[in-house]
């Protein structure tokens, strides 16, 4: 193990994290399938992690560099590389030893171009990792997206409501419309399958479950169903818990962003005077983003 | 009928052993071994009934030099030796499972009379309910003051004679101990680190070195994913760490080890490693592990302590046996 005391200056990342209990939930919340390839891009902002249903379904988690204890950035430009999804998580998951603090330490690269992990909590004891890497093919979609018009059309719902509406709409069988108007004020999922599902939100009524609401016309599109499924289906308990809200916007084209907050604080008692319940600081919060393209009617969109 | 008296120092470590030997009788990999001073149980690493000589073996002994209340006919017919399978297929015979057993060793512990027999392990050939052939049960009896608890498990005949050496000497066998033993760390969380590795891949590589380190790793073409431990506690052969190997990668520490001939290093299935962790349920107070001389197979030992002392409780033992993956590679 070389002296920690210097930065190494041949590595183009050297950051430590405490909370890898966290960076593991952020993780699996955007893991669909049991097979995935991830594109980690490393910045001085900190670091990318974008998993891609070719053509259809692109997902992102936002890893800042004030999540970590410590960040050193010495490349120029921006280094891209690819690794297992399911095995990254997997590796972290061995990391994190419960009722112990640990503190982890990512290198890359290593000798082989490698992904380098590294406890470093303890002198006598080390688990360390090294994930091999794969040069990314080029994002094949870029999902540039763009807003609607001038004014966005969005809306901001429980994060537990809108797994749940989702979780429902299994039940048509069918792609699922989104709907906004601005008279009334409301969000409409709506399925039309072997049955018919029609979930609606409104913005006055209940003002606990949609949360935000921005819209000045109607707009309608479809998604398929396991697409949209995916962007809620693993949302960590965690968000669920502390009662979080979702973003989702309609982009150009009908273009659907969804985004998540994912708490990444470190595992800790809570402060017997902070009524501590969903608050937390900025910086300890993973943005998760979701990007689904609609179904396109005429030609093959995704099949 | 044939069976074991048995005065442990101390009941509380039984409690624990027995949640050991309740895990082995669910994942139907348990057999016994009943003889006069001692009742081994042994928990297999497959279900393959051939490759049984490699397994965790538990073996109470009885507190006394001679066992009180020994049936003479174990010794008569054969030979002081009697074996046989903890057999789950008869579900009919035995309805209760292992679960309320435990809890109840406990309320029986908290009103003990000292003076009456603690423990019995009884081989009986009872009538089950719906059955009107009598078919062979281990039974745990435990008295105290005011109530006592029964638990008949069912298990299969005993086995034959050519059975029972053969089970004999794979688990008594002489093989070396390994020279050098290094005290484990804390087992918790050395099972859930297993836990995890067993998602990356099937096989690891160990090793031990007389300066006190403990070295796994699992390597896969897509990652290479490994725990290393330092300045241990070791028994036997011990030697000084070198200190030029202080600032090297764990890898290379091993391999110099190695070449020095200051460290062993084997392979072994991750499965049967983490089932060999299991032995931890029976809560022992420490762990070793070691290489048999010649890299034959890879032992970790359980110690037990009377409570309240670091004096080893010589009625029970428990040790490991894994089986060493022969690779050919380095």
């Amino acid at each position: 193990m070389s002296s920690a005391a210097a930065v190494d200056t041949e590595a183009d990342l050297v950051c430590e994290l405490d909370s890898v209990r966290g960076i593991v939930d952020a993780l699996c919340s955007v893991r669909w399938k049991r097979f995935q390839d991830a594109l980690l891009e490393l910045s001085q902002h900190g670091i990318v992690i974008i998993v891609e249903e070719t053509g259809c379904l692109q997902a992102k988690v936002y890893l800042q560099r004030e999540l970590f204890i410590k960040y050193d950035y010495a490349a120029t430009g921006r280094p891209r590389f690819g690794v297992s999804l399911g095995l990254f998580i997997d590796c972290l998951n061995t990391f994190s030893v419960l009722g112990r603090s640990n503190v982890l330490e990512l290198r890359y690269p290593g000798p082989d171009m490698q992904l380098m992990l590294r406890s470093v909590d303890s002198p006598d004891a080390c688990i360390y990792a090294e994930i091999r890497t794969i040069i990314p093919e080029t994002i094949s979609w870029d999902y540039n997206f763009e807003p609607a018009g001038s004014t966005p059309l969005s809306f901001t719902v429980k994060s537990a409501a809108l797994k749940e509406a989702i979780d429902d709409l299994e039940w048509p069988g069918s792609s699922i419309q989104i709907s906004l108007q601005p008279s009334p004020p409301s969000v409409i999922f709506r399925g039309e399958g072997h049955g018919d599902l029609q979930i609606d939100f409104n913005y006055y009524v209940n003002t606990d479950l949609l949360i935000a609401f921005s819209c000045d016309r109607q707009v309608s599109h479809r998604y398929k169903y396991k697409f949209l499924r995916a962007t809620t289906s693993n949302i960590p308990a965690s968000v669920l818990k502390d009662n979080r809200g979702s973003k989702a916007t309609i982009g150009r084209g009908g273009m659907l962003k969804i985004q998540h907050l994912v708490s990444v604080a470190k595992p800790s008692v809570p402060h017997p005077h902070i009524d501590s319940a969903g608050y937390q600081q900025p910086s300890r919060i993973a943005y998760i983003e979701f990007f689904v393209k609609p179904e396109v009617e005429e030609k093959n969109g995704c099949v | 009928m044939n069976f074991f008296r048995f005065n442990p120092n101390d009941f509380t470590i039984f409690i624990d052993v027995y949640e050991l030997i309740a895990w082995g009788e669910r994942h139907r990999i348990l057999n016994f071994f009943l003889s006069k001073y001692s009742i081994m149980f042994v928990i297999n690493l497959e279900q393959d009934w051939e490759r049984r000589n490699m397994s965790s073996i538990l073996q109470i002994k009885n507190g006394y030099k001679e066992s009180r209340g020994a049936d003479d006919s174990i010794g008569r017919r054969r030979d002081h030796r009697i074996a046989a399978a903890l057999d789950r297929s008869g579900h009919g015979r035995c309805p209760r499972s292992s679960s309320p057993m435990h809890s109840s060793l406990r309320s029986v512990l908290a009103v003990r009379d000292s003076n009456s027999n603690a423990l019995l392990i009884k081989l009986v050939k009872k009538l089950p309910p719906n059955s009107t052939q009598a078919t062979p049960f281990l039974t745990f009896e435990a008295r105290g003051h005011r109530s006592a608890v029964v638990q008949d498990v069912p298990v299969s005949k005993p086995l034959s004679r050519a059975d029972v050496q053969e089970l004999h000497l794979a688990v008594e066998s002489c093989e070396q101990l390994p020279a050098t033993l290094v005290m484990a760390p804390e087992l918790s969380s050395l099972h859930s680190f297993v836990d995890g590795m067993k998602h990356v891949g099937d096989v690891m590589a160990i090793s031990v070195s007389k300066y006190g380190d403990l070295h796994l790793q699992i390597s896969t073409s897509l990652i290479a994913l490994g725990a290393e431990f330092r300045k241990l506690k070791v028994l036997g052969e011990r030697a000084d760490p070198v200190a030029e190997d202080n600032g090297l990668s764990s890898k290379t520490r091993v391999e110099r080890g190695v070449q020095r001939g200051d460290a062993m290093s084997v392979q072994v299935s991750v499965k049967h490693f983490f089932k060999s962790l299991q032995c931890s349920l029976a809560k022992p107070d420490c762990a070793f592990f070691g290489i048999a001389p010649h890299g034959a197979c890879l032992m970790v030992f359980f110690q037990f302590f009377v409570p309240g002392t670091r004096v080893t409780d010589k009625s029970f033992s428990l040790h490991c046996k894994l089986p060493v993956l022969d690779t050919g590679s380095s």
